[in-house]
């Protein structure tokens, strides 16, 4: 088992046409950011997976002071880490695309609703890779929450977006040919488009 | 070569037995209840006749070519008899005895011993523990239900593949009530050998199978039925129960795809995607494989209704549209000329709108023409007919017209009652109607012919 950092997975991400957010990895504090803020601070360790879980992320920093006293924090925290820099995202619907391997079926990937919640409502969809365009529009069909891609509120979600999305994972996870797990979650929707916030790789 | 499988000249029963509390004794009574016209040869070191079959030593002593042999004895003892079919070069082995893998280690040890016993030979096992096959076509059971307790169905286009014996014979048992048919009933057992890829492979090729019927519990091998199965689903309908859908299953994992990945979410997302109709039940599995066996996929989600009984029409519209306790089809909106058509047909009081209500005045002829408008109404992929026999004007001529139709939109029949209601059930079934006792049966029947246009149609 071998993890993979999150900022080379998102760069992977980024070489198959898939949107993340601009990004920085760091060791120290730059003297000054390409990046406009509010930005996210993500400790970037092969050793941590869960960051959120261990105090790794630091959300909506909004100028250069504030960065800076996060930073030292987390430098303190993590003496040995490389740290994240990312443009914060908009708010919009969150949803998971993920890929487990099994056993007898081999590779597989799943579309949700995501978020924290995803393994609470487990409004899930799987197939097994390779999916073809057709698959890729009928697990949008099997979500309870498929009402998000006619408009709710004042959220709408594109078909052709989320079909897009499916078929480039299917693709980097056939390419990669060994993929234990993976998870894209949380992909936010929101005006500007969808970016993946959060990308977690782990090769067999 | 599985012509000698599903179509045997001869068969020996190692294991035969006097005693009619052994299984040795009832492969051999089934043989020979059903009728079984090729030849049997019982294999008993210490008996010379047994049902009035002439009993061999050994299989050894046969000077004959075996197709099939049925191994009756323990586990322990199957082995020895496995080795002697491969020096005799007998096809198909199937080995009745339990008490292998499925009992554990030890159990392992000895189906290990099997595995070995054939390998690199031209002798294929069935099972163990297995009841092993049923082929009424050429009369051949290896069941271990008594005769004289079980029924079992005759000649049919489903071709029935089981992982288990005891519920696929009872569920044959079930479906024999009404004259379903099957083209063939394999029991794979603990399925150390043949696999549910080769079978299908085998229905898939026999002209007399029009459906495949499958229960299992786990995949031989899931990626490989996956591959197999892609090209497979476009050419028969296939049908599945998947027992053991609530085994936990999921993978110690650290990420949220793994661990929310049960078995049960990727059996459920490959039979999407390979247009495999899931049943839930036994029942279903032989409705579902019976109305795509008998009738043409939907090309559409437009259903017409008609019936006799209003109730029965509201509730079959309920069922038919809602999303939740129902299918989630459409009722078809008929074109107007449609509907002047029917309401010139029928009674005054009868409805004209779907569904189509005939009312206790329905008559075998207002049928014949509602039936006819309603075929000629593009607005309309299918229709769902009750064939009530409770009221006067109804007569048996009406499954004739019934049978008329089967030509045209894809039509699944509704017959409710007791006495009456089941003598019409097996009237439609001797020619080929796919009709169900029950509202909800007939509109689900309905929706898999739906979910298999659909598969077919993009």
């Amino acid at each position: 088992m071998e993890i993979v950092e999150e900022y080379d997975v998102k760069q992977m991400l980024k070489k198959y046409g898939i949107n993340v957010p601009d990004s920085m990895l760091i060791k120290d504090l730059p003297e000054r950011l390409d990046i406009e803020f509010p930005v996210v601070l993500k400790v970037s360790d092969k050793n941590i997976l869960h960051k959120s879980d261990v105090g790794g992320v630091v959300i909506n920093i909004k100028n250069m002071e504030e960065l800076k006293e996060k930073f030292n924090e987390m430098k303190n925290k993590f003496p040995n880490s490389k740290f994240l820099i990312e443009k914060m995202v908009k708010p919009g619907i969150e949803l998971i695309i993920g890929s487990t391997y099994d056993k007898n079926f081999g590779q597989t990937i799943m579309l949700g609703i995501g978020g924290i919640f995803v393994e609470l409502y487990k409004d899930v969809s799987f197939r097994l890779i390779p999916i073809s365009e057709k698959d890729a529009y009928s697990m949008i069909d099997d979500l309870k929450g498929k009402k998000l891609f006619e408009g709710f509120r004042n959220y709408k979600l594109k078909k052709e977006d989320v079909v897009s999305l499916l078929l480039k994972v299917s693709q980097i996870v056939s390419d990669l040919k060994n993929v234990d797990q993976l998870d894209l979650n949380p992909i936010i929707f929101n005006e500007d488009g969808y970016f993946v916030v959060d990308a977690k790789l782990i090769l067999k | 070569m599985f012509q000698r499988l599903f179509n045997p000249s001869s068969i020996a029963v190692i294991g035969a037995s006097k005693d009619e509390k052994k299984i040795g004794n009832v492969v051999l009574k089934n043989l020979k209840a059903m009728g079984y016209n090729g030849k049997v040869y019982p294999i008993n070191p210490k008996e010379d006749t047994i049902l009035d079959f002439k009993v061999y030593r050994s299989i050894l002593d046969i000077n004959d070519e075996i197709d099939i042999a049925v191994i009756t004895l323990s586990a322990n003892q199957s082995i020895q008899a496995v080795k002697e079919c491969v020096i005799k070069n007998v096809p198909f082995v199937i080995v009745i005895a339990g008490g292998f893998s499925e009992t554990g280690e030890e159990g392992k040890k000895l189906e290990d011993e099997l595995i070995n016993a054939i390998k690199g030979t031209n002798t294929r096992i069935i099972g163990p523990n297995t009841v092993g096959i049923y082929i009424p076509r050429s009369n051949v059971s290896t069941a271990l239900t008594l005769p004289e307790r079980t029924s079992l169905p005759g000649d049919g286009n489903i071709g029935f593949i089981s992982q288990s014996g005891a519920l696929g014979l009872l569920t044959m048992d079930i479906i024999s009530e009404y004259n379903l048919g099957v083209s063939g009933f394999i029991n794979i057992g603990n399925r150390i050998d043949l696999s549910e890829i080769e079978l299908m492979e085998y229905f898939l090729k026999d002209e007399n199978t029009k459906s495949i019927a499958l229960y299992l519990e786990t995949f031989k091998d899931g990626r490989k039925f996956f591959e197999f199965a892609k090209e497979a689903s476009k050419i028969k309908p296939i049908v599945l129960l998947k027992g053991g859908r609530t085994d936990a299953g999921a993978k110690a994992a650290s990420l949220h795809t793994g661990a929310i990945a049960t078995n049960d979410s990727i059996v459920d997302g490959m039979t999407k995607q390979l247009g495999i109709i899931r049943a839930y039940t036994e029942i279903e599995l032989f409705d579902y494989a019976k109305v795509l066996a008998y009738q043409k996929p939907l090309k559409g989600d437009r259903i017409a209704v008609v019936t006799t009984a209003g109730g029965v029409g509201v509730v079959t519209s309920d069922y038919l549209t809602s999303q939740v306790n129902g299918v989630g089809l459409k009722l078809a909106k008929l074109k107007e000329e449609t509907k002047n058509k029917i309401k010139k047909s029928i009674v005054p009081f009868g409805s004209a709108e779907n569904p189509i209500d005939l009312t206790a005045d329905g008559s075998t002829e207002q049928y014949d023409h509602v039936l006819e408008y309603l075929n000629e109404d593009e607005n309309v992929d299918g229709i769902i007919v009750y064939a009530l026999y409770q009221t006067a004007k109804i007569d048996i001529d009406l499954i004739d017209v019934l049978e008329k139709y089967m030509k045209g939109k894809p039509m699944v029949v509704g017959i409710m009652g007791s006495k009456i209601g089941k003598r019409m059930l097996v009237e439609a079934e001797k020619r080929k109607i796919p009709a169900y006792p029950d509202i909800e049966r007939t509109v689900k029947s309905m929706y898999a012919l739906y979910l298999r246009g659909k598969y077919l149609g993009d």
